[in-house]
């Protein structure tokens, strides 16, 4: 059921904006929100000039779709329609991780872990239906990556959800579906500079990860041998050592990692869809390149470049930039008033990668730093792949979710991934999110009984040896570990019979 | 430990101790279909003294199984609304179907040493069971042990009535002592089985020859003498109305019931002609003889010399007539005498005008009469025997002696006073010592006989007959078996001095929350079960059992007038004898 009626006249109005708003009161919150934070000449009538803006947008995509105008400012289309009939025995993996954070003086993130639900539709057996896969990784085991900084955590995390993704493409040969729970690609130059791994840390990865020994091996190889002959070199002056201490540079091992799911899907047929599901996103580059540059250059076309100035009493409204900075507009806010419920944007390159360029790194072990040129991993034949993605409405009482797929495995990956994303979500219509991530969610959570029994035990523990004395670095380290260690699994986690 | 002994330990396994324990509750994280609902399952532990100078005791608790929650935690119900909505089968979709929590929440019974040595007896938990431990299903043996409790050394007072429900094999003995003299109360809704049950315990009380009188408004246990071995001991009644133990305003209700409502002044000459019938009776027998005649004569039916008079409502209509026919008689000064000297009160002073209102009494008394007659006959049919009761009650309490009287027939009002001089005669009879013998009195129907709310004079009397005993017969050898299927109508302070309970399938919620109130051993979740129990199944609580059971209850021997027969069959089946009486 749906709210929206596309034929409905009033629809295109500033008042029938101003209706849909009221009935949709998590936008309302967020721009609410918005008209406390924007400057104070823009809070009177943000509302009112909002449903105004909003209004004109319907109004030139309804033109557009009615042949009355020539450059549609936005292309929409209805999600593919699937049913489960047509999806059975299909096998699906979700991946998603979790961070534990354990509360000793403030709250320090400890443990993570990503979990896998790989289930397959239509099969009644239950030990043949449902995989989970439970693959921990406790940051202090550690040696690489920068522990200062807080983005420490979420290249680990990146690091262990492709590694699950990559060992389920490789565990399931008929993996007809790998979803992934965020972007499928981050915007990775915000996690350029971390001290690279070491080998002993890549092994600790894979040691949860591969199927066996030998293929997490190959892996590791694989990816030195292309580092030292073409990653590396490019990066550095000091490839040659970097290739002798093995060491794993963050970044270029992840792209490896891309590249490595990209080449195991291509060989598949049918080729899996393999997609990033993201909600709540603050990206605006959809809005920003896309529908905004659009409705500018229409303005320009017409003469009227002073539009947004008059309609807010401004006069520095005059690029997509400028008019979403100031105003806090973002795609998920524009597009949850302009798609209805069933509708899918259109799809568009994302940019993910236009910030990497040269920087700092410390090696493991080493004080200083020296300089590191990321540049190169814009390429995909060494670095990323390139990324597509479309916005997804899925219900009249949620915002629109992004999905992201790899270009490379072809034109119909966003047309499948979003109509399976539609389905999925359609379980959880007041969450509007595929419901295998929210069980992978689910199962990847750390519980707050463990992290918080880890607490107490830590600082019981070290309590104790302070007060006997004993305390070491060693000590200290040995409680940590036997605190974490102490996995008392819960019922998520047993094997399967 | 060996790896037979493995197995064994394995196979009972039933699940692990989570959470919270406490000394009278804890959880269980059990596997699928491993446990059911009222299992009665065991924990080892070890206890520590206090002083610590004493090796620890190996004790074992002893649990049943409260109620079983199932939750799959990754199956959110907004996604069963979906599936609803779009009558989607959940296997075709990506929902996780495999991830299920079943805990058990078991309420703890008590412990004992391990070995059990201590007979059966459970002592009071006082210091929780530990977490991550193991709990087992116990052996039969073992179960049937606990369940027994004392009773494994008084044997004698033990009954066989029923099997554990969950456990067949396990046989449910209940200590027969607290049922005859702390009252037990039997309650279900119809057809759940309580009369087989109360037929059941009848049948093993009287192996042990406890006298027993029923009060029976069906006819459900009249087949008790047809089980072999009670053959000889079961004595059935038909009631009469004992008009004559009654003071005349009731049986001038009893008129205004049965016949028409009598006028004031009839009323007032009612009490009069009572007492003339009630005087009319007397024990020798010549002079009875002289008085049936010169009555037969007065009124002109010769028959009533023929077959005599008896203390019933023909023989104050045949008064009324009498005293009509000496009032308006111009020769009847003669019968008006004769009237005067068998003990009418005053009626020398009668005129002609009272005439006319012993006419109108006279008409209503017959009818009453002829309706009294009907009931009788119907009472008698029913009860199967052409004995009447006897006129000492006491006869009734017999050593070995099952004395059923048969209530069918009546309506509710004389039911009650039936019963009321019955009971009130026996246990006057106990408190004066006159009655020797204990007995057990068997109320079927009981909320006929000791209703929350009296209506009318003969409820008042039963139920105050009934709480008296229910409150004091426990000092004179008399006990109570309350059996109703309406128990939100039994009188409550009643039913709260039964110290027994056999409840068994109740589906009205009147009666569920008035049992759950009325009862404290009964838990919250026991009571939750009740409508969902099987015929035959009950809950057994109280004092009659070492803690509440769900068992099932063993077929009684003897049958009743009501059992369950195929109607079309029946109907068949009377065809046919009215096919060959014909031919």
């Amino acid at each position: 059921m749906t709210i929206f009626n596309q034929n409905d006249p009033k629809r295109l109005t500033e008042d029938g904006v101003r209706e849909d708003l009221q009935r949709q009161p998590h936008i309302f919150m967020k721009l609410a929100e918005n008209a406390l934070t924007v400057a104070e000449s823009l809070r009177d009538n943000y509302f009112k000039n909002t449903a105004s803006f909003v209004a004109a947008l319907r109004r030139a995509i309804h033109a557009a779709g009615q042949g009355q105008r020539t450059e549609a400012i936005l292309e929409t289309a209805n999600i593919p329609r699937l049913d489960w009939e047509m999806l059975r025995d299909e096998v699906v993996t979700f991946i998603d991780g979790g961070v534990g954070n354990v509360q000793i003086s403030s709250q320090i993130p400890i443990l993570l872990r990503v979990g896998s639900y790989m289930v397959r539709t239509g099969e009644r057996n239950l030990a043949e239906r449902e995989h989970f896969g439970y693959y921990p990784v406790i940051l202090g085991d550690l040696e690489g990556g920068s522990k200062e900084r807080s983005d420490f955590i979420d290249i680990v995390r990146i690091t262990a959800e492709l590694l699950g993704g990559l060992s389920a493409l490789q565990r399931t040969p008929d993996l007809r579906v790998l979803m992934f729970h965020g972007p499928l690609v981050y915007l990775m130059s915000g996690y350029a500079g971390h001290t690279p791994f070491t080998e002993k840390d890549i092994d600790l990865f894979l040691d949860q990860y591969a199927p066996d020994r030998e293929l997490g091996q190959n892996l590791k190889d694989e990816f030195l041998e292309q580092a030292k002959l073409d990653i590396y070199p490019q990066m550095t002056d000091r490839s040659d050592e970097w290739s002798e201490r093995r060491i794993f540079e963050p970044l270029s091992w992840i792209a490896f990692l891309y590249r490595k799911l990209i080449q195991e899907a291509k060989i598949r047929n049918p080729r899996p869809v393999i997609v990033g599901v993201v909600e709540r996103g603050k990206l605006r580059e959809f809005s920003e390149k896309k529908l905004l540059e659009r409705v500018f250059r229409g303005l320009r076309q017409k003469g009227n470049e002073d539009y947004f100035n008059k309609m807010y009493g401004r006069t520095d409204l005059k690029s997509p930039k400028n008019l979403l900075d100031r105003l806090g507009y973002t795609d998920t806010l524009l597009l949850a008033m302009i798609l209805e419920p069933g509708q899918m944007s259109e799809t568009w390159d994302i940019s993910k990668y236009a910030g990497l360029r040269e920087g700092n790194i410390s090696l493991p072990g080493e004080a200083g730093t020296s300089r590191v040129n990321y540049a190169p991993l814009k390429s995909s034949q060494i670095g990323f792949p390139d990324i597509q993605g479309c916005y997804l409405h899925v219900s009249e009482t949620t915002e629109p979710i992004r999905i992201e797929v790899f270009k490379e495995l072809g034109g119909n990956q966003i047309t499948e991934a979003a109509g399976r994303t539609y389905l999925y979500s359609r379980m959880l219509p007041g969450y509007g999110f595929p419901i295998g991530l929210d069980i992978a969610d689910k199962y990847a959570h750390v519980p707050n009984w463990l992290t918080n029994a880890y607490g107490k035990l830590i600082k019981h523990q070290l309590g104790v040896s302070l007060q006997s004395g004993e305390i070491s670095d060693a000590q200290m380290r040995r409680i940590l570990i036997q605190a974490i260690y102490m996995t008392h699994r819960d019922w998520l986690f047993r094997p399967n019979n | 430990m060996s790896s037979t002994a493995n197995v064994d330990k394995n196979s009972k396994y039933v699940g692990t101790i989570i959470g919270e324990s406490t000394s009278r509750e804890f959880r269980l994280a059990v596997a699928h279909e491993t446990i059911r609902e009222q299992d009665i399952i065991a924990v080892d532990a070890e206890l520590r003294h206090p002083d610590g100078n004493q090796p620890p005791e190996q004790i074992r608790v002893w649990a049943k199984v409260q109620r079983i929650e199932r939750l799959n935690p990754l199956f959110p119900s907004e996604a069963g609304h979906e599936l609803a909505e779009t009558r989607t089968d959940p296997f075709d979709t990506i929902l996780s179907l495999s991830r299920e929590m079943v805990t058990a929440v078991c309420q703890v019974l008590g412990a004992e040493p391990i070995d059990g040595k201590s007979g059966g007896k459970l002592d009071h938990l006082r210091y929780p069971p530990q977490p991550a431990t193991r709990a087992y299903r116990p052996d039969s043996s073992d179960i049937a042990r606990v369940v027994l409790g004392d009773l494994q050394e008084k044997q004698k007072r033990a009954l066989d009535i029923a099997t554990l429900s969950n456990r067949p094999e396990v046989d449910v003995l209940v200590d027969g002592h607290s049922i005859v003299t702390r009252h037990l109360a039997i309650l279900a809704m119809t057809g759940a089985g309580k009369s087989v049950t109360a037929r059941r315990i009848i049948e093993q009380l009287a192996k042990k020859n406890y006298p027993i009188v029923i009060f029976d408004p069906h006819g459900d246990y009249t087949g008790l003498s047809e089980v072999d071995g009670l053959k000889t001991r079961v004595k059935r009644y038909y009631a009469q109305f004992p008009i004559f133990e009654e003071d005349s305003e009731t049986i001038a209700e009893i008129v205004n019931t049965l016949g028409y409502q009598l006028t004031d002044t009839m009323r007032s000459r009612f009490s009069d002609l009572f007492r003339a019938a009630t005087s009319f009776i007397v024990d020798d027998p010549k002079e009875m003889k002289e008085r049936t005649e010169w009555l037969a004569k007065a009124i002109g039916r010769p028959e009533i010399a023929d077959y005599g008079v008896n203390p019933n409502m023909w023989l104050v209509a045949n008064l009324a007539e009498a005293g009509e026919l000496a009032l308006r008689n111009d020769n009847g000064d003669e019968n008006k005498a004769k009237l005067v000297e068998l003990g009418w009160p005053g009626f020398d002073k009668y005129t002609k005008t009272d005439g006319r209102t012993l006419e109108g009494i006279k008409k209503r008394t017959y009818r009453a009469a002829s309706a009294l007659s009907r009931m009788e006959k119907t009472n008698q049919i029913v009860a199967k025997s052409a004995e009447p009761l006897p006129v000492d009650r006491k006869e009734l309490v017999k050593y070995g002696q099952i004395s059923i009287i048969a209530l069918a027939g009546y309506t509710g009002d004389f039911q009650a006073t039936i019963y009321s001089l019955i009971a009130d005669t026996i246990f006057e009879a106990r408190v004066t010592g006159e009655l020797r013998l204990p007995t057990l009195l068997l109320l079927e129907e009981a909320h006929n006989f000791a209703p929350a709310r009296a209506m009318t004079p003969a409820e008042h009397r039963a139920i105050s007959t009934t709480k008296q005993i229910a409150q004091e017969g426990r000092k004179f050898g008399v006990g109570l078996i309350l059996v109703s299927q309406r128990p939100s109508r039994l009188d409550e302070t009643t039913l709260s001095q039964a110290n027994s309970f056999i409840i068994m399938r109740m589906v009205n919620p009147a009666d569920q929350n008035f049992v759950r109130k009325v009862i404290e051993t009964l838990g919250e979740d026991e009571a939750r079960i009740l409508p969902d129990l099987d015929v035959g199944e009950a809950i057994l609580s109280g004092q009659l059992i070492n803690f509440p059971v769900l068992v099932k209850i063993k077929k009684s021997e003897s049958e009743g007038e009501r059992e369950e027969k195929d109607a079309f069959e029946e109907l068949e089946k009377a065809y046919k004898d009215l096919r060959n009486n014909q031919s």
